[in-house]
């Protein structure tokens, strides 16, 4: 086979896989700017992924499953929030805390209602719809890579568009950064940065949940820690990416071309599967001694 | 003129130090004047300011505003009444432009959705031409020098239609011209049908820029007076009051021994105008209490953290006992013989979490181990109630520090500098904030270190303390010392508070300032 037949859908597949990154990284932005490190995503995504699924199941609408799954996420988002805000927790013990009740609560519920800690499988749940423009498909390399994705991947790119305009473009966006920047600013004016890190814990919830779903709905299946460390790599992102979201969107697809990639060699090469599996982590370190690098000549 | 603001019977008792911040204050402004509102620090000035802007809220009193009652919880309320302030430290966004930066909570929109820029550039754009301000609205506040910082937040306030204008300490952190252009300002607002209000305690500047003055002391109004009827020493004579010093024996045990000497000790930053200490020279020696006073901001603290091994010197020599000990670090300094009592008794003197023996032991837990390197408990016990007694604390070797009243904070601390043998100690602000009872108490504990022979330099703020125990007394003003004398009956608070306020200055026209306290 030649490099280009390898290539492409490898590049294919990364524009799929790296949708739950860009989520979550998206939701981080937000509570980013408003001056707080949420390290709850990880939870949140696991949240959104059981929830959205089993919704998905009960009512046999996929798109009632989404709907009811996000809103599960937010409504443990705004705890999670509540705690931190109002009764001034400290967030990363929140974060941590929120992380655990997703594990916990996904475990408990699911040997509830079905029996098992381990996989549930949903045959008859409706695959998500792709998109499909006939006439667009035969536009070489490009139309290969980017059609032909289920729809979540391409509502994940509408949302770094929305962020986008709500980041710089709205006066909410400008006081969700000033909270971040100087909340005393805010203060001093009369604004209460408390309710922008809220709305920026409560858009991360809806981010998160979307970024489960789009895991679970794929598969058709609910698998146990089904996140596996993506809302940590996420946090990432978001640094990796400036704390723009286009920058995100950069940096996602870099994490979505390296687990892309540890998916394809696993077949094709001779290299050891532990070292192919552990590749986005080792992207990871690799990732944030550049960045940490490229500040420090900043700096200077 | 008519009376435009009255705040009568304002009383504020903080709840945390229980310290009666304003005591009955009565404060009444007019309109269209500059009023100057001068104090001491701690006198009340900014906690009065605070309530009117709606920050704090007064126990009781009223505030009568253009005529009417108004209650004013919030600094939203208080803009739409149309009082603004601008507050000592910026509180400004520093990536966000001028323009951004002033229409923060009352953005103008596009398509009811969106922020509108050139909206808020234009509309700013209109404040600052109006007011002739130096400043480009499309600028970040980054790159803005401090003084057109200053013009942002009162651009701030104007574009919020302020009508009367507070200015907490305008000047602290602007060079001569950016006071000059702000004071230019400030009468063209007053030209325009502006009140303004200006907190300092810098008496030339209230001589030129103020229409009428009230002085504020110890939390009260103390005087009201046109400007035009008073000069600088009467000011400063009611603003610093009359003397409260407590006699105690002084007699003089003879021994002088130089212990340390700065010489000519500088800090200068880079691009800095003037620096935080300008050629600081003197010696203190044995058996003496060498009492350095000025007013926040001239140079105190620097000193402090200077002496004490915490920040180094750009210029300048350190000497102890003719070793020259420059730049040497605070453990290597303390090894040398330094006890130091802060200023910032609860982060720096102690560690409110822990309790009161492991606070005893903090600079000597060397001495109080077993062998395989743990405590020795006992011996920690007994040494820490054998100083509970001394110092007469009123709490127990395992309390947490922080659960102690600030009285009983400062003797543990004290108990654990001053005990052992030391050659020089450094006491900073020691009675700040503390009751009769503590302070007379911390007072005796300084004149014995002294009777012991120990060197002791003695930094406050309290005038009437510096009077009480020094035996030479240096005043700071811009970072250098502007006076050093002996402590003599005939020294008055008058006449220290004259320096303090940079109406006199000794060493003005003296180039090579090298004075030496020891040879008063």
């Amino acid at each position: 086979m030649n490099s280009g037949e390898f290539s492409i859908p490898l590049i294919h597949n990364s524009v799929s896989i790296m949708t739950p990154f860009l989520l979550a990284g998206i939701g981080g932005l937000m509570t980013e700017l408003a001056g707080m490190l949420n390290i709850a995503l990880e939870g949140l995504i696991l949240i959104g992924a059981f929830f959205s699924v089993i919704f998905a199941a009960s009512t046999g609408s996929l798109f009632l499953g989404l709907l009811l799954g996000i809103m599960m996420t937010i409504f443990i988002s705004w705890i999670f929030g509540a705690i931190t805000l109002y009764l001034k927790a400290n967030v990363f013990i929140t974060g941590l805390a929120t992380n655990l009740l997703a594990g916990g609560l996904t475990t408990v519920l699911s040997f509830h209602m079905f029996g098992t800690k381990g996989v549930l499988m949903f045959q008859d749940l409706p695959k998500l719809p792709s998109l499909k423009i006939p006439a667009l498909h035969g536009i070489p390399v490009l139309g290969d890579i980017l059609l032909g994705h289920n729809i979540l991947v391409y509502f994940g790119w509408l949302i770094v568009v929305l962020a986008w305009v709500l980041i710089y473009k709205t006066p909410f966006g400008f006081r969700l950064r000033g909270t971040g920047s100087n909340p005393a600013a805010m203060t001093a004016l009369g604004l209460k940065p408390i309710n922008y890190q809220m709305a920026g814990i409560l858009i991360s919830g809806f981010t998160c949940g979307l970024a489960g779903a789009v895991l679970t709905l794929n598969l058709g299946a609910y698998v146990p820690n089904i996140s596996s460390g993506r809302g940590w790599i996420a946090l990432v992102v978001i640094y990796l990416g400036g704390k723009t979201p286009f920058g995100i969107l950069g940096a996602a697809f870099i994490f979505g071309l390296a687990e892309s990639f540890s998916n394809y060699a696993q077949g094709f090469m001779n290299i050891p599967a532990d070292f192919i599996l552990a590749f986005p982590y080792l992207i990871t370190v690799v990732a944030m001694v550049v960045m940490s690098i490229i500040q420090h000549q900043k700096a200077d | 003129m008519e009376t435009y603001l009255r705040m009568q019977n304002i009383t504020k008792t903080y709840s945390t130090t229980g310290m009666k911040a304003n005591n009955e204050v009565e404060f009444e402004v007019r309109k269209g004047e500059i009023h100057a509102l001068v104090g001491e620090n701690g006198a009340g000035k900014t906690t009065l300011m605070k309530i009117l802007y709606g920050i704090e809220t007064a126990d009781s009193g009223e505030i009568i505003f253009n005529g009417e009652t108004v209650k004013i919880n919030n600094p939203i309320a208080a803009n739409n009444l149309g009082i603004g302030m601008v507050h000592q430290h910026f509180k400004l966004i520093n990536e966000f432009t001028v323009a951004q930066n002033v229409v923060l909570g009352i953005e103008p929109k596009r398509r009811m959705l969106f922020f509108d820029n050139n909206k808020a550039v234009k509309s700013v754009a209109e404040v600052i031409e109006k007011n002739h301000f130096h400043v480009a609205p499309d600028k970040k506040i980054s790159e803005l020098s401090v003084g057109q910082m200053q013009q942002v937040e009162i651009i701030k306030m104007l574009y919020r239609k302020a009508e009367l204008l507070i200015l907490d300490e305008p000047t602290s952190v602007l060079t001569e011209q950016e006071i000059k252009r702000l004071f230019i300002t400030l009468k063209e607002l007053v030209r325009q049908g502006k009140t303004i209000i200006i907190i300092t305690h810098k008496l030339d500047e209230v001589k030129d820029v103020s229409d009428r003055i009230t002085v504020m002391r110890k939390g009260k109004t103390v005087a009201v007076k046109d400007t035009a009827d008073v000069d600088q020493a009467e000011i400063s004579r009611l603003m610093v009051g009359k003397s409260v010093v407590f006699d105690f024996d002084k007699s003089q045990d003879g021994c002088r021994e130089p212990v340390l000497s700065l010489e000519n000790v500088t800090i200068k930053k880079r691009r800095q105008e003037r620096p935080l200490l300008d050629r600081v020279s003197f010696t203190s020696s044995t058996c003496e209490i060498t009492g350095i006073t000025g007013v926040a901001g001239n140079g105190l603290t620097e000193l402090e953290d200077v002496i004490a091994g915490l920040r180094p010197v750009t210029g300048g020599k350190i000497y102890h006992n003719e070793e020259d000990v420059t730049n040497k670090s605070a453990r290597e300094l303390r090894d040398g013989g330094l006890a130091y009592v802060p200023t910032d008794r609860l982060r720096r003197g102690s560690s409110v979490e822990t309790s009161v023996k492991e606070n005893l032991i903090l600079t000597s837990h060397h001495d109080f181990m077993k062998r395989g390197g743990v405590f020795d408990n006992d011996k920690i016990d007994n040494y820490s109630r054998g100083l509970i007694s001394e110092y007469l604390i009123d709490g127990s070797v395992d309390d947490p520090i922080g659960t102690l009243s600030g009285g009983n904070i400062q003797k543990v601390i004290l108990a654990r500098e001053l005990d052992g043998a030391k050659d020089f100690v450094l006491f900073s602000e020691p009675t700040w904030g503390l009751d009769v009872a503590s302070s007379e108490f911390i007072y005796e504990k300084i004149l014995e270190m002294r009777h012991r022979g120990t060197a002791v330099i003695l930094i406050s703020s309290n005038i009437d303390e510096i009077l009480t125990l020094a035996d030479t007394v240096l005043v700071m003003y811009r970072g250098r010392i502007v006076t050093k004398q002996p402590v003599t009956r005939e020294l008055t608070r008058e006449k220290i508070g004259e320096y303090m306020l940079g109406l006199k200055d000794d060493y003005r026209h003296t180039d090579d300032m090298k004075g030496d306290a020891s040879e008063n």
